[in-house]
């Protein structure tokens, strides 16, 4: 299945996540490296694509592992996945990052929405069997599903924003982003 | 709960909420085991869609996070209402960081000093750097309150009272820098006002900072100084 120049990473291969983070939280920097060996390449392409700009992305890949170290002992695993936990973080700063650069979040409608339709990065450098399976269950989302979902994950739009960019009215927006997500749960999770 | 708020899940789980927002359906979670369920479903969901972008860093990224991390304290386990007393954890590093101080004050002091990086005994607290015997303070009026600063060269350590600070509003946090010929290193956020902060006693010439940043840590400051300080001057 590889391409030349890929590198397949298996998504449930590898170090378990969840134990590597309570080796961290007690202080373990070898887990915390496994940890980044592990991580970085999600953190780092998730940023990369919310925040576009490479050297914004190494600082908020840098941002998200030094929470992580940080509040290790923190995360609670009782209360979700370990890897979810570091998604979320390195979303919530993308996220920020993207939305104290107005220059960046006020591009025009017209290139937002080709961003949309146009997601594939020249320089991705791994594909990984979660492409594949995230990829087939996005496309069971109907379009305003997607669209909804893509541009408030991906580009950083409050679900408002959002609203206003498709023209469509707030409830609309916020169910659709909901029943979205929903859909794409249970997709993924029909694939296990 | 009103169904309306609920519907909110799902753009709560894609951060796509205004702060406000956020800080509502926060409080509706805490009371909403159902609700907790399906956010936390949906983050699943759309954490393995941004794993589906997988870029690798750059190489060098690691080594620079690595270090970063080398120089960070870590916070102990939040304690809850159920386990009042300290965990292990904590102890084993309370216990840690006294072994760290006694080396220092039992004569390998020169030795540490003489490596330059001093991040193992990061772990003395605010109390120990104002007590070491040869600990200078200075009370530093800012335009947030008053900021109360010690420092021991035995130690190696500067330390902050951050107690007389006004608490921050919404989600920002105080953080600390040390700035060196114009360029600023973050020291990490101040996570608990009352008890303030410990860091290494930086080289001449290098200025401590703190300035308010976006909750977590900003890698560069993105908002002028509150207040600035020579640690030669006090």
């Amino acid at each position: 299945m590889s391409e030349p120049g890929l590198r397949l990473v298996s998504a449930h291969g590898g170090a378990d996540v969840d134990a590597l983070v309570g080796r961290v939280a007690r202080g373990d920097a070898s887990a915390f490296e496994a940890l980044y060996d592990e991580l970085s390449s999600a953190v780092f392409g998730l940023a990369r694509r919310v925040v576009r700009d490479p050297a914004r992305a190494e600082d908020v890949t840098q941002e998200v592992f030094l929470e992580v170290w940080r509040k290790a002992a923190r995360f609670d695993s009782a209360l979700g996945k370990a890897k979810t936990w570091v998604m979320t973080i390195a979303h919530r700063r993308a996220v920020d990052a993207v939305r104290r650069s107005e220059s960046q979040k006020r591009q025009d409608t017209k290139a937002a929405m080709d961003d949309v339709s146009h997601d594939e990065p020249a320089d991705r450098v791994i594909a990984s069997e979660e492409h594949g399976a995230v990829r087939e269950c996005m496309e069971t989302l109907t379009d305003l599903q997607l669209e909804s979902v893509r541009l408030a994950y991906f580009n950083g739009y409050t679900y408002s924003e959002v609203a206003t960019l498709l023209e469509k009215p707030l409830p609309t927006i916020k169910t659709r982003m909901r029943d979205g997500l929903i859909r794409l749960r249970d997709c993924l999770e029909g694939q296990r | 709960m009103s169904t309306d708020l609920h519907t909110l899940s799902g753009a709560y789980a894609v951060n796509a909420l205004s702060a406000d927002e956020a800080r509502l359906f926060d409080t509706h979670l805490e009371g909403c085991q159902a609700c907790r369920d399906e956010v936390r479903e949906l983050q699943d969901a759309a954490a393995r869609m941004g794993a589906s972008e997988s870029v690798a860093p750059p190489a060098a990224l690691r080594a620079r996070i690595l270090a970063a991390a080398d120089r960070e304290a870590q916070l102990p386990p939040r304690v809850t209402s159920i386990s009042a007393a300290p965990s292990r954890r904590w102890t084993s590093r309370l216990v840690a960081a006294a072994a760290a101080v006694v080396l220092v004050l039992t004569g390998g002091f020169v030795a540490l000093q003489s490596q330059g990086d001093d991040s193992n005994v990061v772990a003395a607290t605010v109390s120990q750097v104002f007590k070491a015997s040869d600990a200078r303070t200075r009370t530093v009026p800012t335009d947030r309150g008053r900021l109360v600063v010690a420092i021991s060269p035995t130690l190696g350590q500067v330390a902050v009272r951050t107690n007389g600070l006004q608490p921050l509003t919404g989600r920002r946090v105080y953080q600390m820098w040390t700035i060196h010929s114009g360029t600023s290193t973050s020291q990490g956020v101040v996570e608990n006002l009352a008890a303030g902060k410990v860091m290494a006693l930086p080289s001449e010439g290098t200025t401590v900072a703190i300035t308010i940043e976006p909750d977590g840590e900003s890698v560069h400051p993105t908002t002028p100084p509150i207040v600035t300080l020579d640690p030669q001057s006090v």
